[in-house]
């Protein structure tokens, strides 16, 4: 019998953390292993009510649970964000090619987040530490608007004492009690502990945010095919069916939602 | 493929043998109003056609040959307006007929549209189980066409009112009754059932129908030569050049959304996926939708990246002529005109494509 493409999976959420005042992770139980590769999406759904794309921030090793970052910005995550342990959910995929690890071998990555957008770069995170001995070094560059605002705050500095992992946090607005850099995450990317000739750039953010970081790593003399961006747009199938996503001669589920600069730079309005 | 004669008297034998096995659609004339006339002095045929299940239709004599394409788009019988699409086993015969369904009163711009609901529905890396059920059992008839309508415009895309491809039967009429070309295996099953209506063709019918298809070819050539359509050739240039053109704006100044184009053009294949709460439980459906709508590209937290009624309609036009040329090598658009007929605010896209296409080779002289 043929499978229903479009009939997600049960899985029951078993734990919320909260992240800041408006983004809670979800560790969800699929019904079955579900497997995904870094950088890929899933479809989440709320039976009855609705669904939404969302990047897994949790390891692709683990099969049996995987972590969803979301920040409640419309109807679909205020629901969601009024949901507790041991409620379900359903959920689609993966979807979409995610990060082209082989690329980064031997490389130096810098990876650069705004606000929620280090939800997907946390994945990422941890497939480069499963096999760290892949990757000469890992640069974190990540900005917030204030300090409440931050995500993974237990993690970060954790991640910071890792061989090899250099990690720097800045927000937009500061405040008596942070001490760390204040200004847009552009601000922390000078003096890069990385050399550009073996270096690739990973970027996930705001539109606006990864607009002009963008600008800042091609100031900086990084390559077009060397930055790798997450594209998001209204998405509706995941299969490239639905007709939604499409961005030039791409569709941003099917295609993406990670492209070089190098797939864009030529198309109009990429920021919208 | 073997081609056969087929008495006029005698199509409705050829029509309730498919009904035996199939849920046969076959069209009827309706007089409607003339909606455009030809400016440049042509007398075209302003009647409409629309496809009914033969089961329905109370008096068969009603049923006819259509000279050109119905008014519904062919993609309405394989993906359905609004269509309940739960559970973990597709059920395509949940909705809509029980038996397969044959098609009688295809035109070429149709079977060229049905490649592109092909490439979007059993393309990709997943195949959708509803279309697929529904397109792979069903019987194609197309037919010839013998006229054409004002807004007609295949040819401008290189379509010919012909086809001689993608159909199991094709009917070409021809003096008092019709040839028939047996293309598939499927189709040669029911022919040759039908051995005591068929008689092989001869060459001099074969002949008679092809000096019918240049008439009509001179004849529509005629009439596009007046209209100036861009050739397929140059449309994703002009398109892909022409972003920043005015006629966009202009154009779209008497749009009023109400969606008609997107629904009634057969290369569309936009839906959205819906969840409701109804007394059985949770249901998926899967629900038409439109680029020319403001949410179509809205996301979340409200930030819309074609917030403009110009905006989307250049979206429309570089999905067409830019995206599915990239990705197929084809335009998606049959040149059928069924969206210049039902646009409320005459927004023409023979016109748009003039325009785009004289902004891009003409401006300079």
């Amino acid at each position: 019998m043929k499978k229903n493409i479009y009939q997600p999976i049960e899985a029951v959420i078993e734990d919320v953390r909260h992240e800041t005042a408006t983004i809670k992770t979800f560790v969800l139980r699929p019904k079955f292993l579900f497997s995904f590769r870094t950088g890929q999406f899933i479809e989440l759904n709320i039976p009855g009510v609705g669904e939404a794309p969302f990047t897994p921030s949790s390891d692709p090793a683990v099969k049996d649970r995987l972590g969803v970052t979301i920040m409640n910005v419309g109807s679909m995550t205020s629901r969601l964000h009024a949901m507790h342990s041991g409620e379900k959910v359903a959920l689609r995929g993966p979807y979409g090619k995610g990060y082209p690890l082989e690329k980064f071998k031997d490389k130096d990555i810098l990876i650069v987040g705004g606000g929620v957008g280090l939800a997907p770069l946390r994945s990422l995170l941890f497939s480069l530490f499963g096999e760290v001995d892949n990757y000469n070094k890992i640069v974190l560059r990540y900005g917030a608007r204030t300090s409440g605002d931050i995500i993974y705050k237990d993690l970060l500095p954790e991640w910071a004492k890792k061989k090899k992992v250099d990690v720097m946090t800045t927000v937009d607005v500061g405040d008596p009690q942070w001490k760390g850099n204040v200004g847009l995450v552009t601000t922390i990317l000078k003096d890069l502990p990385i050399e550009l000739h073996k270096a690739i750039a990973v970027v996930c953010g705001p539109p606006i945010m990864m607009k002009f970081v963008n600008l800042k790593l091609l100031d900086l003399g990084f390559k077009p095919e060397d930055i790798y961006l997450s594209m998001e747009k209204n998405m509706s199938c995941g299969l490239g069916k639905c007709g939604h996503c499409r961005l030039g001669s791409y569709y941003i589920c099917k295609d993406g939602p990670v492209f070089t600069y190098e797939q864009l730079k030529d198309m109009h309005d990429i920021w919208d | 493929m073997e081609t056969y004669f087929l008495k006029h008297q005698d199509v409705f034998v050829f029509y309730s043998r498919i009904e035996e096995e199939f849920e046969l659609y076959a069209p009827i004339k309706v007089e409607a109003k003339p909606r455009l006339l030809c400016e440049h002095g042509f007398s075209l045929p302003t009647e409409e056609y629309l496809l009914r299940p033969f089961s329905c239709i109370q008096e068969k004599s009603d049923i006819v040959y259509n000279e050109y394409r119905c008014v519904e788009p062919t993609r309405t019988l394989f993906v359905y307006p609004k269509e309940n699409i739960s559970g973990d086993t597709p059920d395509p015969r949940r909705q809509g007929p029980s038996k397969p369904l044959a098609i009688s009163g295809l035109k070429n711009c149709d079977i060229f549209s049905l490649k592109i609901q092909d490439f979007v529905f059993l393309g990709g890396d997943e195949v959708d189980p509803f279309y697929q059920a529904r397109r792979e059992d069903a019987l194609i008839i197309s037919g010839d066409c013998p006229a054409f309508k004002e807004v007609c415009f295949c040819r401008a895309f290189a379509i010919d009112p012909y086809s001689q491809e993608g159909f199991d039967f094709n009917l070409s009429p021809l003096n008092d009754g019709y040839l028939l070309d047996v293309a598939t295996e499927k189709a040669q099953r029911i022919a040759d059932s039908l051995k005591n209506i068929l008689s092989l063709a001869t060459r001099g019918q074969l002949a008679g129908r092809a000096q019918k298809r240049e008439a009509v070819v001179k004849k529509l050539d005629a009439h596009l030569a007046l209209h100036k359509i861009p050739t397929k050739g140059s449309l994703k240039d002009i398109v892909v050049s022409g972003y920043n053109s005015a006629v966009w704006q202009e154009q779209m100044l008497t749009c009023v959304e109400c969606g008609g184009c997107v629904f009634i053009c057969d290369t569309c294949h936009c839906f959205l996926l819906a969840d409701t709460l109804s007394k059985e439980g949770p249901q998926r459906m899967r629900i038409w939708d439109g680029c020319l709508y403001k949410n179509f590209t809205r996301v979340a937290g409200g930030a819309n990246p074609l917030k403009m009624r110009y905006m989307r309609l250049r979206n429309r036009y570089l999905k067409k002529f830019d995206f599915f040329i990239d990705n197929t090598g084809t335009q998606a658009c049959c040149g059928c005109g069924r969206c210049i007929e039902v646009c409320p605010g005459k927004i023409d896209i023979r016109y748009i494509l003039k325009r785009l296409y004289e902004e891009k080779h003409l401006s300079a002289h």
